[in-house]
């Protein structure tokens, strides 16, 4: 059993093979438990290197609660420090964004360089004459690391490295929505849609690898998009060739490569793509990027549906980041990346794709976000208290990789990501 | 003979009436052909092409989203806000073949017992027709385009 705000909390009894209790979702004590064990020592997704492109830039982050500024220093080294006065406790940044030379605290005008340390305390002869200013630089997470321009940190001195964390068939997952461009980068500088929901994180996370859901929370949007195209979408049914898929460590994906390569128009697509000039230099650029056979596949392919435990998702273009707040309230915040080094109508189509499904008057997220206030509100009734996980279970494989996977609509993902939330949860409090 | 202002707003109150009524379709009748809609996201203004917007659309894209809301079982909207709006601060600049109004709005809006807020300011760019207008191009900022939005299913 592991230690809560000291209360014991018995996870074997919350997280079976096939069912997850309510309490997960809506016990603050549970809340505030994984705020120290997951937010608060494993790695945690911050931002990506692109929203900082200039010596100066700044976004304000969290990292669970605690409000942190991503930052690059004039050397072009990106921080992640606490948005703290070391004084007296003050936050130093008022704005989400900016460019700075750095942070002065308004409070009583102590100045620090973007890369944290104190540079100037006014009136510094009041401290003394051995007064070490070091000692009051800003604090920053003892673990800082990144994977291919997505930065996390951990607030715990030790633990995984972040490429395990990240396991290897999770990062060829994000490897296919960066290898899209043919210098290999996301450039994440086009806005956010910020939406808030009542109710846990966690149904955010779920939702983001659900391939269960589309044709019935979405039917609206897929309908419309029957009707524009004339054609059936059929990769959300229960016999699509689509996988649900386990990446370990809490990291799942709705994997559609061999829906996408098996697909009878495959080829068919690629030539489509390369119908215009412009389309045809994307697709030269990256084949001499990649080569032939690697830039056919990831273009096949068209990048990823995954998630990161436990705050990221990577998904058709987005870089989704979620933000608990209670067991009351989720902030997400989803940033539509485009590609580095491709031709401007590439993004451009990128960027009317992303606001036809992910945005306040888009055609999707809200409809997603309207079922995670239901199930929140459903949530009260105790009698049952019970969340199902079972589709697929007596289904699964083992693939070649070691990560477990069955088709598209069944739960494997999502059984994954509860697997591990359990492994971390059971940890000692200390 | 009434006044270019009457005409304008006379305009503007029908529009907000069939937004506020959940009129999609008839609020389409409204659009010239070709039209823009923009509903900007997280600023004011930029390259469309390169920063995403709440809403963003030629004619057919404005099409698609008013036969979803109209006719798909679109469940943000499900049941259906009950609004009504307020327009003013109506400003008019006469340019002949295109008329150029700013006008503020209030859209009260209560869904699920919820009651929200949505204030902001549009410019339209009217082309005269049949003694009133065809809206060529309606770009609304909201006073919250840079905050956490719940479901704006609806038209702005």
């Amino acid at each position: 059993m592991a230690q809560g705000n000291g209360r014991a909390i018995d996870y074997d009894a919350l997280v079976k093979p096939d069912a997850v209790h309510g309490d997960c979702y809506i016990d603050p004590d549970i809340f505030a438990e994984e705020l120290k064990k997951i937010y608060g020592r494993g790695w945690v997704f911050i931002g990506h290197q692109s929203e900082i492109p200039n010596a100066g830039d700044y976004v304000r982050k969290w990292i669970g609660l605690q409000p942190v500024i991503f930052s690059r220093d004039k050397a072009g080294k990106y921080h992640v420090l606490f948005n703290r006065c070391t004084h007296r406790g003050a936050s130093i940044c008022q704005h989400d964004k900016g460019n700075v030379g750095g942070f002065r605290c308004e409070y009583h005008g102590w100045f620090y360089r973007l890369d944290g340390a104190l540079q100037a305390i006014p009136y510094q002869e009041g401290y003394g004459d051995n007064f070490d200013r070091t000692q009051y630089n800003l604090r920053r997470p003892p673990r800082l690391d990144e994977y291919r321009g997505f930065v996390f940190a951990s607030l715990s001195p030790s633990g995984i490295p972040l490429r395990e964390h990240i396991s290897g068939p999770a990062q060829r997952q994000i490897d296919y929505a960066c290898d899209l461009s043919p210098e290999g980068e996301l450039v994440v500088q086009s806005g956010a849609t910020k939406l808030a929901y009542n109710g846990n994180w966690k149904l955010q996370m779920e939702n983001s690898i659900d391939g269960y859901h589309p044709n019935f929370t979405h039917q609206s949007f897929i309908s419309t998009l029957e009707r524009l195209t004339g054609a059936k979408v059929e990769i959300f049914s229960g016999d699509a060739k689509t996988q649900s898929r386990d990446l370990g460590m809490g990291c799942s994906n709705i994997d559609s490569r061999r829906a996408n390569i098996e697909h009878p128009h495959a080829q068919a697509r690629l030539k489509m793509m390369q119908g215009t000039s412009w389309g045809k230099k994307y697709y030269d650029d990256l084949v001499a990027a990649h080569g032939k056979e690697r830039a056919e596949e990831v273009l096949i392919v068209n990048g990823t549906h995954m998630n990161v435990f436990p705050n990221l998702v990577v998904l058709a273009g987005q870089v989704r980041t979620i933000q608990p707040i209670s067991t009351e309230r989720t902030e997400v915040y989803l940033r539509p990346s485009l590609l580095k080094g491709v031709p401007d109508e590439v993004n451009t189509q990128r960027i009317r794709q992303y606001e036809s499904f992910y945005t306040a008057a888009g055609g999707g997220i809200h409809d997603d976000v309207e079922m995670f206030n239901r199930v929140h509100e459903g949530l009260r009734c105790n009698q049952d208290p019970w969340l199902v996980f079972r589709r697929g279970l007596h289904r699964e494989q083992t693939d070649n990789d070691g990560t477990i996977f069955s088709q598209g609509t069944d739960e494997t993902a999502q059984r994954g990501m509860w697997r591990h939330w359990k492994s971390v949860m059971q940890q000692d409090a200390n | 003979m009434s006044s270019l202002r009457e005409k304008v707003e006379n305009f503007l109150y029908k529009e907000a009436r069939l937004m506020d009524e959940n009129r999609y379709m008839e609020w389409f009748e409204l659009l010239a052909d070709p039209c823009l809609y923009w509903l900007p996201a997280n600023e004011e203004d930029y390259d469309t092409n390169k920063h995403a917007s709440l809403f963003y659309g030629d004619r057919n894209t404005i099409n698609n989203h008013v036969i979803r809301l109209t006719e798909g079982k679109a469940f943000a909207q499900e049941p259906r806000s009950r609004m009504r709006r307020v327009v003013s601060n109506i400003e008019i600049e006469d340019g002949g073949e295109e008329v150029s109004v700013h006008a503020n709005f209030i859209i009260n809006e209560i869904r699920k017992h919820e009651q929200r807020y949505h204030t902001g300011r549009t410019h339209y760019k009217l082309a005269p027709a049949d003694g009133s207008f065809k809206i060529k191009y309606k770009k609304s900022v909201l006073v919250s385009l840079d905050e956490m939005q719940e479901n704006l299913t609806f038209l702005v």
